[in-house]
């Protein structure tokens, strides 16, 4: 904007003029000044400060702003739309239990609608106060006076402008004159071209077709084929000095990479597979069964079937597994641990975290788990075990303790997240369950069956714990 | 630069003056008469295990902390002036002044707390006693720290501690009202900072001790910032019906314009929001972390009757005067202010009373609380004789303020 050309005619026509303007020296002359254009009746006026004034807008008349409104509107909108968005997503299209909460709209619904309030606020005000100023405008007439550029520094400005509906050229004038402003002049047409310089358009087109080159060579790559071999950005990385499992070297005689145990070695963990304590059945005695092989040993012990079945199936319906007697396997039927209060309060609250979820605090296999996979209804889900069914009665104490280390169909394994006390806490809490479910009067101590009957009777599930 | 004003407009208004005695009698007639209220409708009540006495002491507490409150808000308010060095509020700080300096006289009515303490009463706090007879066992763990020696020794290091920052600012106001000496104001920019550090760590212990005490099983780190928030709009709230009050008898004509009533209406607005944020971060946590230990403090809140109380004061407490105060032609409006005003220092009231009153076992306790809400009466009463008596002699504005220019002057800018 420096170097202002001498104003030439357009043309044949005379520059068109679009106001005038008056230039102060300070922001009191301003308002003053600007109050008296007010006070005349103009109203398409405007001020150019270097700094926010106090007070121009009430000295030009200015309306207070509509855009709180807009943003009032937005920001409810966003509030609306955030709450509607999380009823949606949680409450109807895709009900997902998140920390056993409820669905849709909850405490949880509130940040999000409060960031989603302040998001569309936001923008509201930025994009709202830029629509209200009529912007983006890249040019305006008054920038063709050289003064102007002051009004970024140390001048400031004030402009009526020929649009107002009272203009009158001379009486403005005479008007703005009359408040002594430092200089005085017309905003005149801008006579530069108005047209964008050649050299603007050949950079764009420079950076357009510069921009094209990654995806021409992305689409060269897709679209042909190359004989050289494939480039390896990090060589050391694809290529490390290491044996993998199944390869081979010429270190060692016999060729392998993987070494077998020293003789006479230990590794760790290794001992717990010669320990019932830690398996459920008695090793040795299992290794003693010679009548099957040791590979449907090894399934028999996993599944938990019959070794007699010599891993053939029984016809369906002929003898249903259930009844399956699994006496033959050398299951522990003798509780490692011993029997007393703490453990069976361990237990118990081992079951309510671990087990419960599926197979209920009871053990009927009602947990939230299975209800929640039976209101979908999705069709491939096998409901847990009934803790209560003859099958599961009828194993010892240490097939239970295997179940629930190495798992059972759908269910995992849980020795990472139990110790072996643990889990034979467990299996003594699911034989204590059992046995509350199908107890006789005859269980009971004849001294303490008088304490029974006046009592509604027992509860079907334990009481759910103490706070 | 020296203003010159009517000193007349600047003294307290005589027929307020003649009222303190009066006042002061009314306020502890209030407070024995709410308090015998309390007691005979909770003897009434007949809940078991509750005594009569424990609804007076919380609502006695809870009434208190309604009291201190104000002047805490004031103490925190003139620290930030002078952190900021603002100048809009000169001509309105003495009043604040004011408020803030009766703060050791509200805090002497903790005394009767702490006799009941040496009284072994535990209606109040459960922890008053031996280690051995509480059976909770997290609340015998925390008696170590609560032992009513040690608390009384905080609490008399809180009070001490907020009193010396309150006296220290209220006397250099006074002295530079004789001196003008501008100094004055330098020594206490500087020490804005550092007095801001230590207001915020004694009113958040005092907040856990005194409050949240009295359900010791119960924890929340946020507990003294929602004490804070509470304090700081129940302050913006009296201080606007403070400076209307003034006007309206005649005094501090054009020293308090319709721009300093914005900036206060401003400040309650934004502390309805922060109170709100505060109190629902709270509640989140507990809501999702879903602990027992930390969500039977909402549950007692939720249940009984509370409910209403609970659910109500989010509309009174946010959702009303929110909308209520978002539009800045009410916050210009001196009527639609003085109302705000008023409902904020109400439902103020209301909240220090959710805070305390659910701890007495029972649900919503109806009968009692009409006892607790003529004790408010009787604080809000004591309040305004020791404002009265505070500002004998003192003028309403500093007057030598090197600021006050700048209140005189100031403008909200034209939204």
């Amino acid at each position: 904007m420096s170097d202002h050309k001498p104003k030439t005619t357009n043309g044949n026509r005379p520059p068109r003029a679009f106001g005038w303007m008056a230039e102060f020296s300070d922001e009191h002359k301003l308002l003053e000044a600007a109050r008296k254009v007010r006070d005349s009746g103009y109203t398409d006026t405007d001020a150019f400060t270097p700094f926010p004034v106090h007070g121009i807008d009430e000295a030009l008349g200015i309306k207070p702003t509509k855009l709180p409104f807009i943003v009032l509107c937005c920001g409810l909108t966003g509030l609306s739309l955030a709450l509607l968005m999380q009823w949606w997503m949680n409450g109807v299209d895709y009900m997902y239990i998140i920390s056993g909460k409820p669905f849709g709209i909850t405490p949880a619904s509130i940040p999000v609608a409060f960031e989603m309030t302040i998001l569309f606020s936001a923008f509201s005000t930025f994009l709202g106060m830029i629509a209200l100023n009529g912007l983006p405008r890249f040019s305006n007439p008054v920038f063709t006076s050289a003064r102007f550029d002051r009004a970024t520094d140390d001048k400031f400005f004030l402009y009526v402008s020929a649009k107002d509906k009272y203009y009158n050229r001379e009486s403005v004038r005479e008007l703005l004159a009359g408040s002594s402003p430092d200089h005085l002049e017309e905003v005149i047409e801008d006579s530069s071209p108005a047209a964008l310089p050649k050299a603007v358009w050949l950079g764009a087109l420079l950076l357009v077709l510069t921009g094209l080159i990654p995806a021409m060579i992305v689409l060269n790559m897709r679209a042909g084929y190359s004989t050289k071999p494939r480039f390896h950005v990090f060589f050391d990385m694809d290529f490390q000095p290491k044996k993998k499992a199944q390869q081979t070297t010429t270190i060692f005689a016999d060729g392998r990479t993987m070494r077998p145990q020293v003789a006479g070695t230990v590794a760790r963990g290794q001992l717990d597979e010669a320990d019932s304590f830690y398996l459920g059945y008695d090793p040795a005695k299992l290794a003693a069964m010679e009548a099957v092989g040791n590979a449907a040993k090894l399934v028999s012990v996993q599944d938990g079937a019959s070794p007699a079945d010599g891993g053939a199936a029984p016809a369906a319906g002929a003898t249903p597994p259930a009844a399956a007697p699994n006496t033959n396997l050398p299951w522990l039927a003798k509780l490692p641990i011993e029997a007393n209060e703490a453990n069976m309060k361990l237990g118990q609250t081992k079951f309510q975290i671990y087990c419960a979820a599926c197979h209920g605090y009871g053990g009927y296999g009602d947990g939230l788990v299975h209800k929640r996979a039976d209101a979908l209804a999705q069709g491939f889900w096998i409901p847990p075990s009934s803790m209560h069914i003859d099958r599961i009665r009828s194993q010892p104490v240490g097939q239970i303790f295997h179940t629930i280390t190495k798992g059972q169909g759908k269910m995992p394994g849980y020795a990472a997240s139990l110790t072996p006390k643990e889990r034979w806490a467990i299996a003594l809490y699911v034989k204590a369950l059992q046995k509350s479910q199908n107890a006789s009067i005859d269980d009971i101590p004849v001294d303490k069956r008088s304490e029974l009957e006046p009592a509604a009777p027992v509860a079907a599930a334990p009481a759910a714990p103490s706070k | 630069m020296s203003l010159k004003y009517d000193q007349e407009t600047v003294q307290l208004p005589d027929t307020w003056k003649a009222k303190a005695p009066l006042l002061i009698s009314a306020a502890l007639i209030c407070l024995v008469v709410g308090a015998g209220l309390c007691f005979v409708a909770g003897k009434s009540a007949n809940v078991p295990g509750v005594s009569a006495t424990k609804y007076v002491m919380h609502s006695y507490l809870a009434n208190f902390m309604f009291l201190f409150s104000f002047s805490l808000g004031a103490l925190f308010f003139i620290l930030i002036q002078f952190l900021t060095r603002a100048g809009w509020s000169s001509s309105i700080r003495r009043v604040a002044e004011i408020v803030m300096a009766v703060l050791p006289w509200s805090a002497v009515l903790f005394i009767p707390v702490l006799l009941m303490l040496f009284a072994n009463d535990t209606s109040l706090y459960e922890w008053n006693q031996s280690a051995e007879s509480i059976e909770n066992s997290v609340i015998r763990a925390k008696v170590g720290y609560l032992e009513r020696g040690f608390f009384t020794f905080r609490t008399v290091l809180y009070i001490g501690l907020l009193s010396g920052i309150a006296l220290w600012y209220f006397g250099k106001s006074r002295t530079q009202d004789e001196t003008g000496d501008v100094e004055l104001s330098v020594d206490r920019q500087k020490w804005a900072g550092p007095m801001v550090m230590v207001f915020s760590l004694t009113a958040s212990f005092a907040a856990f001790d005194w409050v949240m005490s009295i359900d010791a099983d119960w924890y929340s780190t946020i507990f003294g910032v929602y004490i804070f928030a509470a304090s700081m709009m129940a302050f913006f709230a009296l201080m606007v019906v403070m400076c209307m009050s003034l006007q309206n008898a005649g005094k501090l004509k054009d020293l308090v314009t319709i721009e300093h009533y914005h900036d206060m209406g401003k400040f309650m607005f934004g502390f309805v929001m922060f109170w709100s944020y505060i109190a629902f971060s709270q509640l989140l946590l507990y809501w999702y972390g879903n602990i027992p230990e930390e969500t039977y403090w909402y549950k007692v809140r939720l249940m009984g009757g509370w409910e209403y109380f609970s659910y109500g004061l989010i509309f009174v407490h946010f959702i009303i005067p929110f909308l209520g105060l978002m539009s800045r032609h009410v916050r210009r409006h001196r009527t639609g202010l003085f109302f705000w005003a008023c409902w904020l220092i109400v439902v103020h009231w209301m909240d220090m009373t959710y805070l305390v009153m659910p701890n007495v076992p029972g649900g919503l306790p109806v009968l009692p609380l009409v006892g607790h809400f003529v004790g408010g009466v009787g604080m809000l009463l004591m309040l305004w004789a020791f404002f009265i008596i505070r500002s004998s002699g003192v003028p309403l504005v500093a007057m030598r303020d090197p600021r006050l220019p700048e209140a005189l002057t100031y403008t909200n800018p034209l939204l």
